[in-house]
Formats: C-alpha cells, structure tokens, sequence
C-alpha cells in the first residue's frame, strides 16, 4: 500500500531564500512530490512526530535538514529522529549545510545521516546536488516493499 | 615587598659609606697602634742600653775606688815591712789607675756634671799617687823612717778621704741618672701596655664591627635572594596565568571566526544562488528579444534592448565576480579558524630534508624561471608540527618564487643557526623586495604589498605568522624594495605543548 503512496518532502530550512532555491531545484529535476516547508526546528519535530498528515501517520518521507536553525542545531534534531525508539528511525535524511567542516560531517553521519551536502557558493554545483536527489527519491522507495507485504 | 631590584636609597648609600669609612678608620688606627707600640719597644730598649751604661759606670767607680785602697794598702804594707812583692802589687795597681780614670771620662762623656766629678777624683788620684809613689821611693831608698814620718805628716789620708767622697759624689751622680732612667723606662713600660690594651680593645671593636657588617650583608643577600627567588616563582605563575587568559581569548577568536564565517555564507548562498537564477532568466529574456526583433522589430525599443543585451549581463557579471572573490575571503578566515584549532603534534624534525622536500615542491617553476634554490648544509634540526613547519616554509618560498624581479637571475637562499634554545631559519632572496614600510602590514589579513600584479588574496603571510605564534615562534621580514628580501622564522628548538600560545 506504501508503495503507491508518494513520498512527501520535508524542508527544515531557516533562510527563505535557500529553501526557494531548493525548492525551485527539485521541481526542475522534475520530481512533483509535496514539499513542506518548516523554518523553525520545533514546528518541524511537531509536523513530524504528531501531524495526522505527517510520516509518522502517514506515509514515507525525506528530510532534507539544515544544520543552523534558530531554536535548535540542526544536530539535535537529526539525533532525535535517528534514536532507537523513533518510528521515523530508518526515514532518509539529507543534511543540507553550508559548512564543509570534516568533524561535523563525521558526526552527522555517526548519528545517521544519510546523505550530506554541503551548499556550495558555486550555484551550479548546488543545483545539481539537488537535482541528484531526484534519483534518490526513487531509491527510497524501494524498503518500503517488504514492510507493505508483511 | 621590598624591592631587591631598586637603587639603593640615599639613606642607604649614605649607611654603606659610613659602615666602610668605620672599618676603614677602625684598622687604620690599629695600624697606627702598631707603630706606636713598636716605637715604644725600641723606646725602652734604648733606655734599657742606658741603664745599662749606668750599671757600668758604677762598676767602674767601684774599680776605682778598690784600687785607690789597694794602692793605699800596698804602700803601708811596704812602709812596716820591705817585701819586694808589695811593691810589685803597688807598681801594678798604680799602672792601672790611669786607664780606668780614662774609662772613666769615657764613659761620663754625655754628662758635664759627672765628668767635672771624674776631673775631681783624677786630680785627687794623681795627688795621692804622687805622694804614694814619693813615700815608696823613700822606703826603697832604704829611707824607711823618713819615709814612716812623712807617712803621719803627709796628705795621703785627707786625700783617700777626700778620693771616697769624690767616688761617692760620682756613685750619687750615677743614682740620680739611674733613677731618671729607671722612672723613664717604666713610663715606657706603662705607654707600652697601656697602647697594648688599647690595641686590644680597637680590635674587639674592629673585628665585632666586621662581624656585624659581614652578618648584616649576608642577611640582606639572603633576604634578596628569598625576593628574587619568590618573584621568579611570582613571574612564572603570571607567564601560566598570562598564557591561560590568551589561550581562551584566541579560542574566543577561533570560534568567532568560524561563527562568522559561517554565518556570511548562508546569505552568499542566497546572492549567488538568485544571481544564477537571473541569469538564467535573463538569457531567456535575451532570446525572446531575438525572437521579436526578427518577427516585429517595432515592438523594441532601444532601452529595452540595451537592458537585456548589456546591463542585466553586466551586473551579474559583476555580482559574480563579488560573490566569488568574497567567497574566497571568507574560506581564508574559515581555514585560518581551523588551522588555529588544528592539534600541534611535535615530533623530531630533519630539517635539510624538509627543507628539501619544500624546495622541490617549487621546483618546476624555479626550474622554468631559471632560479637558484641554495639550501645551507646543516640546518638545525628542531621538534615541532611537522605540517605547520612545511606550510610556513612552502608560503615564504612560494612567495620569493611569485615575487621574484624579472630583470635579474633569481636566487633563493635558505639558512639556518641556532642561538641558545631557539632555531633561526632564514629564507634569502633577490626578489623585488618590500617596502619597510609595508613590513608589519603583509603579516595582516588580507593585507598586500607592492604592484598588485600578482594573483592572490593576501591570506599567506597572515597564515604563516599565525602558525609561527602556535608553534610558539616569531616571523618578521627584512627588506627594501628592490634589494630582495629577508625573511626570517625564530622557532624553539624544541616545541612545549604549552609554548604555543600566541597564535
């Protein structure tokens, strides 16, 4: 049943304008999936975990983080939903950051990032990193198989 | 505190001469007790000798007199009975009045009184020789009676009488000069001891005044010493003190640096992010121009040409350029933050080998530019950050190679000593030099010198003296323009995890 159902796009992002930019990307990677867009990291964990319309009720999805926020580092967040007893656990997350520091990459991955890209100045590059996700979103989709028959 | 360090005061200098003048006069007085007893004791041999003289005179007037009674004797002797050895002994005695009259004189030279006693007492003597001498003639001429009579009639008793008191007015004189110079050798005598004691008790002062300064001095040493030893402990915890409140600024300004830098390139994103989108909308723009100008050339208008085909392009040329250049300068600040917060391990350095391997690095294009790379045999080896040393190193040389003067044949020098703990590293060249000027300046950030018409941001010098201060060194230039360059990196020989502390 999973498998018919489209994968929604979440968007932790403070900064209008990289979220426009995101956004903009994967519409032209021609990927049509919804996008919600969240710029605060507690509004985002709300929708996440208690939103009827949100993954954990409803459906697969992707999260595409940033790592500086307002309220809280991107970090805790992504900690708390690759935690042992979260049901969101094994949803992708894609850290987006403007930093390319090794160590904090390193930790992202340790807590279970799935992808990491950094938001190069170089605006070309950037747009196609996200375009790539477009590929990915096809990916993800695949474990869900085995869960919807069992 | 006292401070051991400070000038004496003037009262102090004013103490210290007067403890030196005291010592001083203290052993020059005991000098002159020296002389004075010495002079005394010669003083009283003297007098002694004088005595002396005296205990002989009145030998001699003892002599005198014995043989005045022996000749006087011996004539009786002859007159009762004719014996040939009385006479014998009268002749000898009477041969030995005249020399001890002569001693006599002799000796009482220095005293007019006594001599006018001697003159007296040989006048007499002759008298009573001479009437002896006449009375023995008589006897021997066998005149005996006549000789006898005359003996009871003649002036030979009043004379021995009168020859007495002459020898004890002279024995009297004798006393009364013995007196003088018994009396004079016992003042001598007291002067003598009593300079003794004094020279006794100069000492006692002198050598307890000595004692007191020598203790006084030792205490003061030992004080200064305590202060010194105290302040030094006081300067090494004010160094640890000093050294913990810079590591904390410069970790404040580590993180500062990579908050802000951090924090500049989120809007960067954003300008580069919508310029290239611009673009892309203005290329659309543009061919739509093209479309309408080839179908309905009079929908156009000339400004609204000019905005497609030449502003639009134009400022987002320039908005690019910006963005990258800033892009650049922020990565610099990034890099640098990071390089400060980067852990320093020291390890034992070949430093001809390093510098070797910082020379061939360069090498294609000293090659190409016809340099000549010397590298002075024997640098001394060091313990540092074997990454941090290379990227100083490598700056400086690639900087020499970037900056070399076209007109003349380059060359590039690198040499190095060691003064005390601290290696000195030089790195010669004959390139266009610096301005002396300019010589703090192109350690800043950003900071350039000299004809800008070489590519770079100004980040290298910055870079290598921040890594020089981790490593806990110094790096400066020296240099005029047009004469080459000198650039010279002081490092310690052997790098303390807590020595890098200024970066």
């Amino acid at each position: 049943m999973n498998y018919h159902q489209p994968v929604n796009i979440i968007l932790i992002e403070d900064d209008e304008g990289h979220a426009r930019l995101i956004a903009k990307n994967i519409r032209r990677a021609g990927i049509s999936n919804g996008i919600q867009h969240f710029t605060d990291g507690t509004s985002a964990l709300a929708y996440l975990h208690e939103a009827p319309d949100g993954p954990t009720h409803n459906g697969p999805a992707l999260i595409l983080l940033d790592l500086n926020l307002p309220d809280m580092s991107g970090i805790d967040i992504l900690g708390k939903i690759k935690a042992g007893s979260n049901p969101l656990k094994r949803t992708p997350v894609v850290v987006l950051t403007t930093t390319d520091d090794k160590i904090e990459i390193q930790r992202c991955y340790d807590l279970g990032c799935n992808v990491y890209i950094t938001k190069p100045v170089n605006y070309e590059s950037f747009a196609d990193a996200i375009r790539q996700l477009g590929l990915f979103l096809s990916v993800i989709q695949v474990p869900d198989l085995p869960e919807a028959d069992g | 505190m006292r401070n051991p360090f400070k000038d004496p005061t003037l009262s102090d200098r004013w103490f210290n001469r007067l403890v030196v003048g005291a010592v001083a006069l203290g052993f020059l007085l005991l000098v002159a007790v020296g002389i004075v007893a010495t002079s005394t004791i010669l003083q009283n041999q003297h007098q002694a000798r004088w005595v002396d003289h005296t205990y002989r005179v009145h030998r001699v007037i003892a002599r005198f007199g014995v043989l005045e009674e022996r000749l006087e004797a011996a004539r009786r002797g002859y007159l009762l009975r004719d014996e040939p050895g009385l006479s014998t002994t009268f002749q000898d005695t009477a041969r030995e009045i005249e020399p001890i009259v002569a001693e006599l004189r002799r000796l009482s030279a220095d005293n007019p009184r006594q001599q006018a006693n001697v003159n007296d007492a040989a006048e007499l003597a002759r008298e009573h020789l001479r009437t002896l001498t006449h009375s023995v003639a008589l006897v021997r001429q066998g005149r005996r009676a006549e000789a006898i009579a005359s003996f009871n009639t003649d002036e030979s008793l009043p004379l021995i009488r009168a020859i007495r008191k002459a020898a004890n007015r002279m024995t009297a004189e004798e006393d009364r000069l013995l007196a003088i110079r018994d009396a004079e050798q016992r003042a001598s005598l007291t002067l003598f001891f009593v300079t003794l004691t004094l020279a006794g008790v100069l000492l006692v002062i002198v050598a307890s005044g000595s004692l007191w300064i020598i203790a006084h001095y030792t205490r003061s040493l030992t004080r200064s010493r305590d202060a010194l030893r105290l302040l030094n402990e006081d300067l090494e915890g004010a160094v640890r003190e000093r050294t913990i409140e810079l590591q904390r600024a410069n970790e404040e300004i580590q993180r500062f640096a990579y908050i802000v830098s951090h924090d500049l390139r989120s809007p960067l994103v954003n300008v580069t992010g919508f310029t290239a989108e611009l673009e892309t909308a203005t290329k659309r723009l543009a061919r739509m121009m093209d479309r309408i100008e080839t179908q309905a050339p009079g929908l156009i208008d000339e400004e609204a040409r000019l905005a497609a085909r030449e502003d639009l392009p134009e400022a987002i040329g320039f908005i690019r350029s910006s963005t990258q250049k800033m892009d650049r300068l922020i990565n610099a600040i990034l890099r640098l933050s990071r390089e400060g917060r980067r852990t320093i391990t020291p390890e034992p350095l070949d430093m001809n080998a390093l510098v070797q391997g910082v020379a061939d690095m360069v090498r294609h294009r000293t090659d190409e530019l016809g340099i000549e790379v010397t590298i002075q045999p024997g640098l001394p080896n060091i313990v540092s950050d074997r990454l941090a040393i290379e990227q100083i190193l490598s700056n400086i040389v690639e900087n020499a190679v970037k900056y070399l003067d076209p007109d003349r044949q380059g060359w590039i020098e690198i040499r190095g000593r060691t003064e005390g703990s601290r290696a000195v590293f030089e790195i010669a060249d004959n390139g266009r030099g610096i301005d002396p000027k300019d010589h703090e300046r192109i350690f800043d950030l950003f900071r350039r010198s000299g004809r800008q018409d070489r590519p770079g941001e100004g980040i290298g010098l910055a870079h290598t003296r921040a890594l020089a201060y981790r490593l806990g060194g110094t790096i400066n230039v020296e240099s005029e323009l047009g004469r080459g360059a000198i650039f010279r990196i002081n490092l310690p020989v052997a790098f303390m995890v807590d020595q890098g502390t200024l970066a």
